[in-house]
């Protein structure tokens, strides 16, 4: 019996924390903001490294910087210009990526919640 | 009463971000000022040599100087580079983060707090047009303009707060209508996309392309700032995104002689060839856009430039004197009736 609870155990971590390279969609808000941002990842894993890239939408996309996998926590960043965009995710889910977000300009800082989900058909 | 602190925060704030731009080049000026020359650097150049300083970061961003004596400022991951346009020498760097300015700024949106905050002084603005008109509706049948008795009497208090108060009401009614406005804006948005039949997914256009450029690019971007001169003649470019930063050189131009959304001019370039795939003009946006651009630009002061800002300044920085002021008489008055 408790070897079945390991075994099942084992088997839902290593669902929880598969591999994240593909698309990924969803929105981020920040705290005190008016509405919800769109996102787009078009995300690549290589171990316990992660890149590619990601921004409002397909056609504006800027390049992952930092990025690393710990377990089933994912933290990267992004810049767009004026803003630097610090991504600090944990996989809620098969196929859920949720967490939160720091957003820095030279002046201000703001903190913010993202949710995203694999996207269909990667 | 509660309301009045929110508006003091409000009014403190709202006059100091008026001259947000001004106190920012003020706190910063070894990276603001530089000495006019003749010769100027092409943007690779100074790309470079900020790069080079900061341990080989690629160039995210370019804001090319505004005006002869300001410096050409570099965007890398780590924060903005200003460099001197003339000579090379690289300024300074202002790392990301929060600042007093940005502080104030969070407080004016945000109470510096989240979503309670915002809610907060988003009605603590609809009360205070609310106290504006009351104001107004007690001061009518006086029509009080003078200043009378010491400063420690209520008839002293009585006579500022009616007096200030009808000088400051217009600025102040613009300000708090415009406040509304940006505390209230995506239903204002909804509302005027019901009037003017607006769908907001058209109302700005996206660059066809839609892989971001890994390599090498073909074009420079001096040549990109070139081309989207004679695309728009007469703006002025402040912007330069880099194609390795969203898939396409985009650059910002402004108008001088334009104060509403003078800013929102953008030409997107393929970096390989030059071809222009997106134009952003501010001649054409929606009904919508045109009309929140204008609040914000009365709301900032920006609409006439210096006049109005100092305008909103002064309305701003009078708000909690007639906060202070109305509270006192509201005290003494009470203590009269009770002691009967």
């Amino acid at each position: 019996m408790n070897r079945t609870i390991a075994v099942v155990t084992l088997l839902a971590a290593s669902a929880m924390a598969s591999d994240l390279t593909g698309k990924w969609s969803g929105t981020f808000k920040v705290d005190g903001g008016d509405h919800t941002v769109p996102q787009l990842f078009i995300l690549k894993q290589q171990g316990k490294t992660l890149s590619g890239s990601g921004g409002p939408n397909a056609g504006e996309q800027y390049p992952i910087e930092n990025g690393i996998i710990d377990g089933d926590e994912a933290r990267f960043e992004l810049t767009t210009g004026e803003w630097k965009f610090a991504y600090d995710l944990k996989q809620t889910a098969p196929g859920a990526l949720s967490g939160t977000l720091k957003l820095q300009s030279v002046n201000d800082s703001r903190n913010a919640t993202v949710s995203l989900t694999r996207s269909k058909g990667n | 009463m509660i309301a009045g602190a929110f508006l003091l925060v409000l009014g403190i704030t709202g006059g100091i971000l008026a001259f947000e731009p001004e106190l920012d080049r003020l706190l910063h000026p070894h990276l603001s000022r530089v000495k006019p020359d003749v010769r100027t650097l092409s943007l690779v150049q100074i790309g470079e040599a900020a790069s080079m300083k900061y341990g080989g970061e690629p160039v995210v961003a370019y804001l090319p100087s505004s005006s002869p004596d300001v410096p050409t400022e570099v965007i890398l991951s780590s924060g903005v580079v200003s460099v001197n346009q003339y000579t090379g020498e690289v300024l300074g760097l202002r790392t990301r983060g929060q600042t007093v300015l940005g502080f104030m700024r969070a407080l004016h949106i945000r109470l510096a707090t989240g979503d309670i905050g915002r809610n907060i002084l988003r009605w603590s603005t609809v009360l205070m047009l609310i106290s504006l008109a009351s104001g107004l509706y007690l001061w009518w049948p006086r029509k009080r303009i003078r200043i009378r008795g010491p400063w420690w009497s209520r008839l002293f208090w009585s006579d500022q707060h009616n007096s200030f108060g009808i000088f400051s009401l217009l600025p102040l009614l613009l300000l708090t209508a415009t406040g509304i406005v940006i505390g209230f804006e995506d239903e204002v948005s909804s509302l005027l996309d019901k009037m003017y039949g607006t769908n907001p997914a058209h109302s700005s256009q996206t660059p066809a392309r839609s892989e971001p450029s890994q390599g090498s690019t073909e074009l420079t971007p001096d040549q990109a700032i070139a081309i989207a001169r004679a695309q728009l003649p007469g703006a002025l470019p402040y912007r330069l995104q880099m194609p390795r930063y969203g898939g396409l050189y985009v650059v910002s131009l402004a108008y001088s002689d334009n104060r509403i959304a003078a800013e929102r001019n953008s030409i997107s370039l393929d970096p390989r060839n030059g071809r222009i795939v997106a134009v952003n003009q501010s001649a054409s946006l929606t009904p919508r856009e045109r009309f929140l651009a204008t609040n914000e630009a009365i709301h900032t002061g920006n609409i006439l430039g210096m006049p109005t800002k100092i305008i909103a300044a002064l309305a701003s920085i009078l708000l909690p004197l007639q906060v202070v002021s109305g509270l006192l008489i509201w005290i003494r008055r009470t203590n009269i009736l009770r002691r009967g």
